[in-house]
């Protein structure tokens, strides 16, 4: 046990930029001391930690690994996200946010100790939950050694070109992207990161200072007008962007028309960071090449030739398999073919329509429903539901915009607003081919005539 | 009635591509994010960004604090947007 991750000297240089939790690397150890201390008199043994401003939420984290106690991060940062998850208290920014639940504030002011090296139990449980195949939340555990282990080889692929430049981004810090750099990579190299993250271009230009590194996403990335929204080029040491591969044009876009190439990462929750990829010309477009340090190696299975991998970043620094099925081309890079499972990407977000379904079933409203995903500028989720009497009763009296409101508030507890279905139908029955199997064309067809 | 306002609830209907949203339903007052009020998301606040500067050609400034403030709800986007007019 016991290693520091964080940088221990240069005392008085910014570590968190703007928020609440505005805050230099000494007064960052000790924030994480006196939350420390506070945690070492309370006996509950798994954590949820929820934290809207980022620089607080890593206060939490690094306490509650310095504590050794498990630390549970729900899939949506809200109450309704922590069903099931057999959590004992809440460690948060917003504590009222969360009557009823055990819960400890995170907005502790550092007390005056001198600084020490704070020592973390590399053993510590992190649970990351993510959509998986079953229908269920999928707990991703990890120990915070390969957290650790993640941030440096992050550190030993981009660092030396990133000096000491300010981090901010348009991605959340509760997945496993966004915490890494956004937060702990940040921390463990002492590069200052910005508290909040932000939602619009206008945003980013703003918090990007002089000099900075940008982490984001095809779903902002793909939204931009015009490059002369985002931060100057000269001024951006990387951008990186990762949940989803970006679309060719908004990486040839941001090469040719804003001056550089945007680091794609690929990896996922389970495996880690993987590869990796920038626009150079379109026949390097399909072609990632590995992370130092991870290994990769493709085997045949039932459902294709499935990537497997191997880094310090999995568990045992033993192999395990993608979601993704994949082909080597030349010098060891290879390119994605799809997934090997059900599970859809949505505005880089996993989301598995299975276990959104399982969860609208449970209404009270609700006797069969159906997710899909609708075509268009924007991607988005159809819901066609058949009601319960109850259900019907319910449209019948208030409308169906107050009944669909009520199921999309139904799921929001549970899901981030960007998942909840858009569109909803109520038919009585499913459109049923002879087959006596809905078919997925009878039910787009539902959403194709406009009132 | 402002006919801004109005102007407004129609462009986030057309642009946000919202099904069974009538103007009507739109409270010019309540936060267009989050619980409470419309519930739009943050690809809809990106989107709402680049249909609003398109329709109005009106800056978003970088440099001033209270940008995000602009977005909180109809009525204090329709007064950013005339504070941007000509007079």
């Amino acid at each position: 046990m016991g290693t520091s991750m964080l940088r221990a000297d240069g005392d008085g240089l910014p570590q968190v930029l703007g928020g609440s939790s505005a805050v230099s690397r000494g007064d960052f150890r000790r924030r994480v001391q006196t939350l420390r201390a506070i945690l070492d008199m309370h006996p509950a043994k798994r954590w949820a930690l929820i934290c809207e401003d980022s620089g607080w939420f890593g206060v939490g984290l690094l306490a509650l690994a310095a504590h050794g106690r498990s630390v549970v991060l729900p899939q949506a940062p809200q109450a309704g996200a922590l069903k099931d998850l057999h959590i004992d208290a809440v460690l948060t920014d917003r504590p009222q946010a969360f009557a009823g639940f055990e819960v400890v504030t995170a907005t502790e002011p550092g007390a005056e100790f001198t600084p020490t090296d704070v020592l973390l139990d590399e053993a510590t449980q992190v649970e990351f939950y993510t959509s998986g195949s079953s229908g269920a939340p999928k707990c991703v555990p990890k120990a915070f050694a390969q957290l650790r282990l993640e941030v440096e080889a992050l550190e030993r692929q981009w660092g030396a070109g990133l000096g000491d430049a300010q981090v901010t981004g348009t991605v959340p810090h509760y997945h496993l992207y966004g915490l890494l750099f956004r937060v702990l990579w940040p921390l463990n190299a002492g590069r200052p990161f910005h508290a909040s993250m932000c939602l619009q271009p206008f945003e980013l230009r703003a918090a990007a200072g002089e000099h900075c590194v940008i982490v984001s996403s095809p779903a902002f990335l793909s939204r931009l007008q015009d490059y002369a929204e985002m931060p100057p080029a000269a001024s951006v040491s990387a951008l990186f962007s990762s949940g989803a591969p970006l679309p060719d044009e908004s990486a040839q876009g941001l090469k040719q028309g804003w001056g550089r190439s945007a680091i794609e990462v690929y990896g996922s929750t389970e495996t880690g960071g993987i590869a990796w990829r920038a626009w150079e010309n379109v026949e390097d477009r399909p072609w990632w090449r590995p992370i130092i340090g991870v290994d990769t190696e493709i085997r045949p299975e039932d459902s294709g030739p499935r990537l497997w991998v191997r880094s310090g970043c999995t568990w045992g620094n033993d192999w395990m398999p993608s979601g993704d099925l994949a082909r080597y081309g030349t010098d060891g890079r290879f390119a994605l073919q799809g997934r090997a499972d059900d599970v859809l990407k949505f505005e880089d977000k996993r989301i598995s329509l299975s276990e959104m379904r399982a969860e609208l079933l449970h209404h009270p409203w609700v006797t069969e429903a159906k997710l899909l995903l609708l075509p268009g500028t924007r991607q988005q989720l159809g819901a066609v539901v058949i009601l319960t009497a109850e259900g019907r009763a319910s449209l019948d009296a208030q409308g169906k915009r107050a009944l669909q409101d009520q199921l999309r508030d139904a799921l929001r507890e549970r899901y981030e607003a960007l998942l909840i279905p858009r569109k909803w139908r109520f038919p009585e029955a499913l459109p049923d081919n002879a087959m006596g199997k809905t078919e997925q064309a009878s039910l787009l067809a539902l959403f194709e005539v406009q009132a | 009635m402002n006919p801004l306002i109005e102007e407004l609830k129609q462009l986030i209907i057309d642009s946000l591509d919202l099904e069974d949203v009538k103007p009507a339903d739109i409270d010019a007052k309540a936060p267009l994010f989050g619980s409470g009020g419309l519930g739009l998301d943050s690809i809809d606040a990106l989107e709402l960004g680049v249909a609003v500067q398109k329709r109005y050609q009106v800056k978003l400034d970088a440099n001033s604090a209270d940008t995000r403030q602009h977005f909180q709800s109809v009525e204090n986007l329709a007064k950013f947007i005339s504070s941007q007019r000509p007079a």
